[in-house]
């Protein structure tokens, strides 16, 4: 294909031009990443010389596509990701509403802040027990895990989207006729967002964690 | 239209002292004027704006507008913000129709007017760009224009030209007024710069920050667009500065200085 230098593009070429440019460079980054760690990994497993202490990085990607290769594997991984996805749609389900109602209202936030911040305080690993003489055995304490861990992050983050809104905003939407319920739908949500969405990454990934 | 501001009163405590920055202010507004509250950093002049938005109360006295006393914001009068408060996740476009629709103005009538007000924006084609695409010009007009939008009774707007350059600030005053012009909604605007107040305005409501009180209420009937050179204008000008006094003058803004 010929680059034709003197193109004009639009601004929408131009933002998918860049978005193109940019995920390559993100893939050579992290490329190069790998690259390095497995030259390190490598060389250390050639000195050791020994399977038991620390493989190779070869024969561990012969493991890692054994494994998931294979079926009891795959079905075991699949549970976990239901269940992961179980746990964080729990957790976001309970925590953006919990934050929306403790970022507005300052009663909620007294209240149910002194609650949330003593539960948050709890070993993750202290639920255990009690969740399996809950819960019982099988999904349900795990999904109880998953959301436990995942919820603060959603609830303080949505509160502080919640808290951070200019004022600005709410009083140009009152000058607009805006009623309640369009604030809530037009203003809080869009710009809540953005915080909402660090909470479901931290969520989502301390779910993860809380699997094992 | 008529805005009546009645013997509004309002202080504010810091650190446990009282400041009254408004004290038995009343003045009123008739239709198709352009007024400017003029005065010092602190007099009052944005209080007092939004104590008319509605945003917050007076202590005493009351904001009447057309018969009808003020008592929260609303579709009647407009606003324009200093950072101009744009929605951030809408598009110039959905900005303008926002206000329309909350007054459930017919979609035809909403897309008619939106185009009409892209057009005195100077702002046609601009439409799907968002807020963080503009420049600050352009989100000054859009700003206006939104605050249009609902064709409200009296037009606010908080030093709508603060946060531009003095260049800028003159072509945009240029602009604004050019808009106005089209338009004829009755303006009241808050700022600080007694070229922007004699170039803009019918009207001069030069405000104190000494007492909280009404300096001087200056009409300038200048011809439109105003010779920034003329004897007239700068005759005005200068009336201003002597009122608002050289104590004022002497002070670390150098914005009332003769330009």
């Amino acid at each position: 294909m010929a680059i034709n230098e003197n193109k004009i593009y639009s601004p929408r070429e131009k933002i998918v031009k860049n978005v193109g440019k940019g995920l390559a460079y993100n893939i050579m980054y992290k490329l190069i990443t790998i690259l390095l760690a497995g030259t390190v990994w490598y060389i250390a497993s050639w000195r050791l010389n020994s399977d038991l202490l620390l493989p190779s990085p070869f024969t561990t990607a012969r493991a890692f596509l054994n494994a998931i290769t294979d079926e009891v594997v795959l079905k075991n991984i699949s549970i976990t990701m239901v269940r992961v996805f179980k746990g964080f749609g729990l957790s976001m389900a309970i925590g953006v509403p919990l934050g929306f109602l403790m970022g507005f209202s300052k009663i909620a936030n007294n209240i149910l802040g002194t609650l949330i911040d003593s539960i948050r305080q709890v070993p993750i690993m202290a639920w255990v027990p009690l969740t399996i003489i809950w819960l019982g055995l099988g999904d349900g304490p795990t999904i109880f895990l998953i959301t436990m861990s995942g919820i603060f992050p959603v609830i303080l983050n949505t509160i502080t989207g919640v808290q951070n809104i200019s004022k600005d905003y709410y009083n140009a939407a009152k000058t607009m006729g805006a009623s309640r319920w369009s604030i809530l739908k037009d203003i809080v949500v869009p710009a809540t967002l953005p915080d909402i969405m660090v909470g479901a990454r931290l969520a989502m990934s301390l779910g993860w964690m809380s699997v094992i | 239209m008529r805005l009546e501001i009645n013997d509004i009163s309002k202080s504010f405590i810091n650190n446990g002292e009282t400041h009254q920055v408004l004290k038995d202010i009343s003045f009123t507004i008739e239709e198709g004027e352009f007024v400017t509250l003029l005065g010092p950093s602190g007099c009052g002049k944005t209080t007092l704006l939004t104590i008319i938005a509605g945003f917050q109360q007076a202590e005493e006295g009351e904001i009447v507008l057309n018969d009808k006393k003020v008592v929260a914001p609303g579709p009647d009068r407009g606003f324009v913000f200093q950072n101009y408060a744009l929605f951030p996740w809408k598009t110039v476009r959905e900005n303008i129709l926002y206000p329309m629709k909350q007054l459930k103005v017919p979609k035809a009538e909403r897309e008619k007017r939106l185009e009409e007000l892209l057009k005195m924006a100077q702002l046609e084609g601009k439409g799907s760009l968002y807020p963080h695409q503009l420049s600050g010009g352009m989100k000054q007009r859009t700003a206006v224009i939104r605050a249009l939008a609902s064709r409200p009774q009296v037009l606010l707007m908080d030093e709508p030209l603060g946060a531009v350059d003095f260049q800028m600030r003159k072509d945009l005053q240029e602009q604004l007024e050019a808009m106005w012009i089209k338009d004829r909604t009755t303006v009241i605007m808050v700022t600080h710069d007694v070229d922007e107040a004699v170039y803009m305005s019918d009207r001069v409501i030069l405000m104190s920050n000494e007492q909280g009180k009404i300096l001087a209420d200056l009409s300038i009937p200048l011809e439109r667009p105003r010779d920034r050179e003329g004897k007239k204008y700068t005759m005005y000008k200068q009336q201003l500065m002597d009122l608002l006094g050289n104590k004022t003058i002497k002070k670390k803004e150098t914005i009332y200085q003769v330009v």
